[in-house]
């Protein structure tokens, strides 16, 4: 078997909210792994906590009070490394009264330990490509620039006439037109869907282990969203990558994705292969993966112009702490036999398959 | 790197920036114009009447000088002969207001552009700082302490410079830039003043504010996260927006009130700058003086704002864009 490129154990990424005076557990206790050249799709609602999740392996949450626990262990060439080593060092837990404890932590110098962590290791071993690619750049500087530094931070090419050389060939595996012209275009210039491409060169360019693609397709045209997931898929092939896909569209989790995870209230509440998970046969799913696909339209339901199936209710918020199932208020399988089960405890992952894990009751 | 600047749009600019100027300059010396007449009080009562009481003389000196025209026509005349170069001469010494004008204006303006060094030597590192958001009792205190020094008045401040640092402690000359030809330490005749109209003018607390609050704008912005997850330096990436830009802006805006501070500044310390004279000229109607002393002052403010659109020209390439389409 290949080789686990990310391994994530137990990843909790908590924001306190001063004015709810309470914590936003956004990601609470999230655990997968990415094989080398598989591709994993989290799949979930909006604030399910799966930007959070990317950006948390990314180091890039800096802002505001929060917790943040857990392993990510990242293959280095060869060379295991954990991206969060030593962060409890840098927190200490005091009790003062009974049931009052006191968290101390020492943010500035984890902010210093993480970025010699991260050194090295962002944009040269994990890319990032972002939602609304038309902000992910600089719009004030030309994209060929933008990738020559890129290339330049990364590879071992000193002159920039070089780097833009480099570039050009990259904007041409990613499907633009008179690549040496666009070189000195600014995003301004560009359509969200170029844009989202020359991200794509950008963050290729520099050969990483693994792709963190955050909601690549949303904010773009449909016929766009089509040609950008071509593309990945194009790509993915071509260089064996390892993508780490999150999306809310099930259509391109059920493309590309080899593995899924379906997220919800910032646990993942299924996940195995996806033949494993969207196979037909497979009888036992989790209802908030099922009804994720019936919120899908088949082609017979648009054209007989039925209602979209919408998922009733909202996504719970992730202040309060339930003491059952997450989904349990959303749920329509819930039944008689284990409704009191539901309310009164959360269920454990439960491997129902091989690598098929499921936090539900129904699953046993 | 090669860029392709298109060089017709910024041409266009450039012109349209130009023809504001000349309407600006033809606006601000109307009112001028129209302010000093409607003042009381005119240039003859206050030399001549020492010197004679008989009214042929007078009216003499009025024709001499010019004042016994229709008033419009006093405008159009001051408006011919600075159209060809000619500013006219002072009433009180009867020198060419342009010369006069030359050399006073290069003592304001090095200590315009001395103090708006030092305010920018305060204030941007300040804002800077509290916009890492790593020490914010510390940030919070320089920002206070900023607020309180720029809400000195200036005036205030210059004489308790200059009671502290020339009579308590003798450090400084107590008299500046004029009279420095013969002093030794020529460029301590300078610092006082610059520093005090640089704390002083009331700009640090709005360049801290405007460029902090900036800063952080850009610094939270998509690009400069996508640039972090690249791993290139984020202030390079959030430089031209989050600090090129506010930066001028604030300069081109504040140098109207640093002009301002500085008639005062060059009062208290005796700067034979435009300020000093333009008190002077005021005190004593010299019309012609306070006429060039405006014209200099618009366009050194309006210089400040052509900078301003350079700079964004060259920076924001959506500009350029625009206006190829105007």
């Amino acid at each position: 078997m290949a080789e686990d490129i990310l391994r994530v154990e137990d990843l909790r990424t908590y924001f306190y909210s001063f004015t709810k005076e309470a914590f936003i557990r956004a990601v609470d206790g999230v655990s997968f792994n990415i094989k080398k050249g598989e591709v994993l799709g989290i799949v979930g609602e909006s604030g399910c906590g799966k930007s959070i999740t990317a950006q948390s392996i990314m180091g890039l949450i800096t802002d505001g009070p929060g917790i943040i626990t857990g392993n990510i262990f990242l293959n280095n060439n060869g060379n295991t490394v954990n991206l969060l080593d030593g962060l409890p060092d840098y927190a200490s837990i005091k009790k003062k009264r009974k049931a009052i404890y006191e968290i101390s932590k020492d943010v500035l110098g984890w902010q210093k330990r993480s970025e010699t962590l991260m050194n090295g290791i962002r944009g040269m071993v994990i890319s990032m490509i972002f939602q609304n690619p038309k902000s992910a750049l600089n719009p004030f500087m030309p994209i060929g620039e933008q990738i020559a530094e890129s290339i330049m931070l990364h590879k071992a090419i000193a002159t920039k006439k070089e780097a833009l050389s480099f570039a050009a060939a990259w904007l041409e595996r990613v499907q633009i037109d008179s690549p040496n012209m666009r070189l000195y275009d600014y995003p301004f210039s560009l359509s969200g869907g170029m844009c989202q491409r020359i991200m794509i060169a950008m963050s290729l360019s520099s050969e990483p282990s693994l792709l963190i693609a955050d909601e690549p397709t949303t904010g773009l045209d449909v016929t766009i969203q089509t040609k950008i997931i071509e593309l990945l898929k194009k790509l993915k092939e071509e260089l064996n990558l390892t993508i780490l896909l999150i999306t809310h569209d099930m259509g391109v989790i059920m493309q590309l994705a080899d593995k899924i995870a379906v997220m919800y209230g910032g646990k993942i509440v299924e996940y195995g292969l996806k033949r494993e998970i969207m196979d037909n046969d497979s009888f036992i799913r989790h209802p908030y993966t099922i009804a994720l696909l019936n919120s899908l339209p088949t082609i017979e339901e648009i054209r007989a112009k039925e209602r979209l199936r919408a998922i009733k209710g909202d996504v719970p918020d992730t202040i309060t702490l339930y003491r059952g199932c997450r989904f349990y208020d959303r749920c329509t399988l819930k039944n008689d036999r284990i409704k009191n089960k539901c309310k009164e405890s959360e269920p454990e992952m439960i491997e129902i398959g091989t690598g098929h894990l499921m936090r539900c009751w129904l699953a046993e | 790197m090669t860029h392709f600047i298109s060089w017709r749009p910024i041409l266009k600019i450039l012109s349209r920036e130009l023809l504001i100027t000349i309407l600006l300059l033809l606006g601000v010396s109307i009112i001028i114009f129209s302010i000093l007449h409607m003042a009381p009080g005119d240039p003859l009562h206050i030399f001549i009447n020492i010197q004679t009481q008989n009214p042929d003389e007078i009216a003499a000196i009025k024709r001499d000088l010019g004042l016994d025209r229709w008033l419009p026509l006093q405008y159009l005349s001051w408006l011919n002969n600075i159209l060809h170069g000619n500013f006219g001469n002072s009433f009180r010494t009867g020198r060419p207001v342009f010369n006069e004008l030359i050399g006073v204006s290069l003592y304001t303006l090095i200590l315009t552009i001395g103090s708006m060094i030092v305010t920018l030597l305060i204030s941007v590192p300040i804002a800077i700082f509290s916009s890492l958001r790593r020490h914010p009792v510390l940030s919070w205190g320089l920002t206070l302490l900023a607020y309180i020094f720029s809400a000195l008045p200036v005036f205030w401040l210059g004489y308790i410079v200059i009671y502290i640092f020339t009579h308590k402690f003798n450090l400084f000359p107590f008299l500046s830039a004029g009279y420095a030809g013969t002093a030794k330490f020529n460029f301590l005749y300078f610092l006082l003043p610059i520093i005090v109209l640089g704390v002083g003018n009331g700009a640090i607390s709005e360049i801290i504010r405007h460029l902090n609050a900036q800063l952080e704008r850009v610094l939270s912005e998509d690009y400069i996260k996508a640039a972090k997850a690249k791993g290139a330096s984020i202030w390079r990436h959030s430089f031209k927006e989050g600090m090129l830009i506010p930066v001028t802006t604030m300069v081109a805006a504040k140098i109207p009130f640093i002009l301002g501070g500085a008639v005062i500044v060059e009062q208290v310390f005796n700067w034979p700058g435009m300020g000093r004279l333009a008190w002077q000229a005021a005190l004593d109607r010299d019309y012609p003086i306070i006429m060039g002393i405006t014209i200099f002052a618009a366009f050194f403010v309006h210089i400040g704002r052509f900078l301003q659109t350079i700079v964004y020209l060259f920076v924001d390439p959506q500009i350029t864009a625009k206006g190829e389409e105007a």
